[in-house]
């Protein structure tokens, strides 16, 4: 069996525990291997990203993607923003995303001669997350000073949509022309379902509150990302809207750059990409029978990542997220968790619990931020060190997430505890392992042996059916 | 419920007196003396707002004693609760805060015992002091079905109106968007569904009557 590959680093950040503290690894644990996901799924595009070019072939990617885009209206005297969100930071410990936001504002200035470039890099729940990011990248010396987190609660601005009035942030617009810098990793397909995937942000991360509570409580699981819609389409945004540039992620790495003046015609290839390639990584967890979830990443709980996916979709894995017809309502959404009684059972039959698979959760690393305590009521969880309990504690979202929980001393005390009480060998570890995925050696075992009938499943049924579903034909 | 572990202090020495603060605070709790922030320690429910959004670092949360605040349903108000909740669409049950796990019925509770606004609401049930971004729109839904529309804080960033729901959507847009993805009127079906599912009262007084 190969070497676990090397886990995403912790990292320094007020929304998680000192990386000091991080002694082990749960990947550094006996009995754990990786599988590289060109393995189970041999069909998987090439990646550029991590590769033997580094960061380089992420400058030269976004170049070559933004040699077709039109920028000719804009003039040296306007200013432009470049809008960003903390996800891209996420993905693959984040030097690509900024690889990719510091050449998309070289190319503006070389192509049209325009200076005046601002980066406004929204938010989810953790309001100085890009904030953080912005230093550890040194995107503020990169944009001469010219660049800040934004949040949900800062300063908005009406916008005039075809449902109504929503609210954006006000700085987010607050220049001639706006580009949308983003990525194709589908991340939270329990949310968008893979519906306007590339527009999401302009209802979320460059929203307002109102906008942001509408997509979550207003209008239900599979219209909800219509706000976005709503806003992107709206003659206040389509006036500043100059193109968009996204990393073209997939479940093993960046594969490219692509880049649009059409918005729709950039969402509809990365739906295709959305649900060929996660899609499949995501139908394979799905036929996981038992495991032992091992958390071990710098993101929220709901945020972690495996071969592509987080863990928020593997505790939905249990229903085929993808199918807009049969699954109404995901194991995990907000809707679903607004969905259950004060008895702790949903308030109709036919809600999917979450997945049954999954025997406990084993916190080693994740952060505060995002609240998770529907996840520690309903699925045995162990958190690692009593500092990380202690950090969720005072975490305003996260008060009742450790009070379901049990304390474990260590990484190696948590995982015999998990494999004593669970009797399950099989573990899949969510620590962000490019390229593949770090796992316990039965779960490889199962994973090789269940992956081509998925993969032929998914191609010849599923995703047919997908993009059926989205109004598109291949 | 909410617990309260956490209170908001200014380090006077950095605060500027930019207001920033006083405009993302859910409670009002916050106002300017002497040009310097100036926190009520009895209305900071230690929701973080103010710490996140300072943009001079002047505000730190420190552990305070922690104390609870919710409200408590009561029978003699059930039927009211149900009234207001039918109204704005929500099952009584429905958790409407997924930071505190409040439920409608306890939003309505607040209004009947007096609540009149959003940071009222939160300071009674402490709905919205979490992430302070989600709940916005069902606490102004269920004022409204309680015959009260309150006006944003004056110059504050706390909120600014009520959106479309599911319910309001045009037939033209639903016909519109139907073939790309957008599911809404399968959508609006659940959440009837929802909205008129049985809740452990009812399932119980169903039971008592047999």
């Amino acid at each position: 069996m190969r070497e676990p590959i090397k886990p995403i680093s912790p990292k320094k950040s007020q929304y998680g525990i000192d990386p000091a503290l991080l002694k082990t690894r749960v990947s550094d644990l006996p009995g754990m291997t990786s599988l590289p996901l060109k393995e189970l799924f041999p069909d998987l595009p090439d990646v550029i990203y991590p590769g033997d070019n580094g960061i380089e072939s992420i400058k030269k990617a976004t170049e070559k993607a933004l040699d077709k885009v039109d920028m000719s209206f804009i003039k040296p005297e306007h200013s432009v923003n470049i809008l960003a969100s903390h996800h891209g930071f996420t993905l693959l410990g984040g030097e690509a995303y900024a690889e990719m936001i510091k050449t998309i504002k070289d190319v503006i200035e070389r192509k049209t001669g325009c200076k005046n470039i601002r980066l406004r890099a929204g938010v989810g729940l953790r309001f100085r997350e890009t904030e953080e990011y912005i230093k550890r990248f040194g995107l503020d010396e990169y944009f001469n000073g010219k660049a800040i987190g934004v949040a949900p609660v800062d300063e908005g601005i009406p916008i005039e949509t075809e449902i109504g009035t929503l609210y954006g942030i006000k700085k987010v617009y607050d220049a001639d022309w706006i580009v949308h810098a983003h990525n194709s990793d589908v991340r939270e397909v329990h949310f968008h379902r893979q519906v306007d995937r590339a527009v999401k942000p302009f209802g979320m991360s460059y929203a307002r509150i109102e906008t942001r509570s509408t997509y979550h409580q207003n209008l239900g699981p599979r219209a909800a990302n219509f706000t976005a819609r709503a806003i992107f389409d709206s003659p206040f945004v389509q006036k500043k809207f100059a193109f968009a540039c996204f990393l073209t992620a997939l479940p093993n790495g960046i594969s490219g750059v692509d880049a649009d003046n059409n918005l729709y015609d950039l969402n509809e290839r990365i739906t295709k990409i959305g649900c060929r390639y996660y899609g499949k990584m995501m139908t394979l967890f799905g036929q996981i029978d038992e495991c032992i979830a091992a958390l071990d990443f710098p993101a929220p709980v709901v945020y972690v990542f495996s071969g592509g996916v987080i863990y928020a979709n593997f505790v939905g894995a249990n229903t085929d997220l993808y199918d807009l017809d049969n699954v109404p309502l995901p194991s995990y959404t907000w809707y679903t968790e607004s969905f259950y009684g004060k008895d702790g059972k949903p308030l109709i039959e036919d809600i999917p619990p979450l997945n049954p698979a999954i025997k406990m959760c084993i916190h080693n690393y994740a952060w505060t931020g995002y609240p998770c305590a529907f996840f520690s009521e309903h699925i045995p969880t162990v958190i690692v060190g009593r500092e990380q309990a202690e950090l969720f504690n005072r975490d305003p979202q996260n008060i009742n997430y450790a009070k379901h929980a049990v304390i474990a001393e260590d990484t190696e005390d948590a995982m015999n505890f998990a494999y004593r009480a669970t009797g399950t060998k099989k573990v899949v570890i969510f620590d962000g392992a490019p390229g593949g995925l770090n796992v316990s050696e039965e779960m490889a075992e199962f994973l090789l042996k269940k992956a081509p009938e998925v993969s032929e499943r998914v191609e010849e049924e599923l995703l047919p059916k997908w993009l059926r579903q989205r109004g598109i034909t291949i | 419920m909410r617990i309260v572990n956490l209170l908001a202090v200014v380090d006077k020495e950095k605060c500027t007196g930019c207001r920033t603060c006083i405009r993302v605070c859910p409670t009002l709790a916050i106002k300017l003396e002497n040009k310097k922030a100036e926190i009520n320690n009895e209305q900071c429910v230690g929701c973080q707002n103010c710490e996140q959004r300072c943009p001079f670092d002047a505000i730190h949360m420190q552990d305070r004693q922690p104390f609870t605040i919710g409200v408590e349903v009561k029978d003699s108000d059930y039927d009211k609760i149900e009234e207001i909740c039918k109204k704005a669409k929500f099952n009584p049950e429905q958790i409407i805060c997924y930071c505190t796990g409040t439920r409608a019925e306890e939003v309505a509770q607040a209004i009947i015992e007096g609540a009149k606004t959003p940071e009222e609401i939160t300071q009674r049930t402490g709905a919205r002091s979490g992430c302070k971004v989600e709940c916005i729109q069902p606490i102004l839904r269920l004022l409204k079905a309680a015959g009260i529309e309150p006006e944003p804080p004056k110059g504050g960033w706390q909120w600014y109106g009520t959106t479309v729901t599911a319910w309001e959507i045009p037939e033209s847009i639903r016909n519109k968007y139907s073939n790309v993805g957008f599911y809404f009127d399968e959508d609006l079906e659940l959440l009837n569904r929802i909205a008129s599912s049985p809740t452990s009262k009812s399932k119980k007084k169903d039971s008592d009557n047999k």
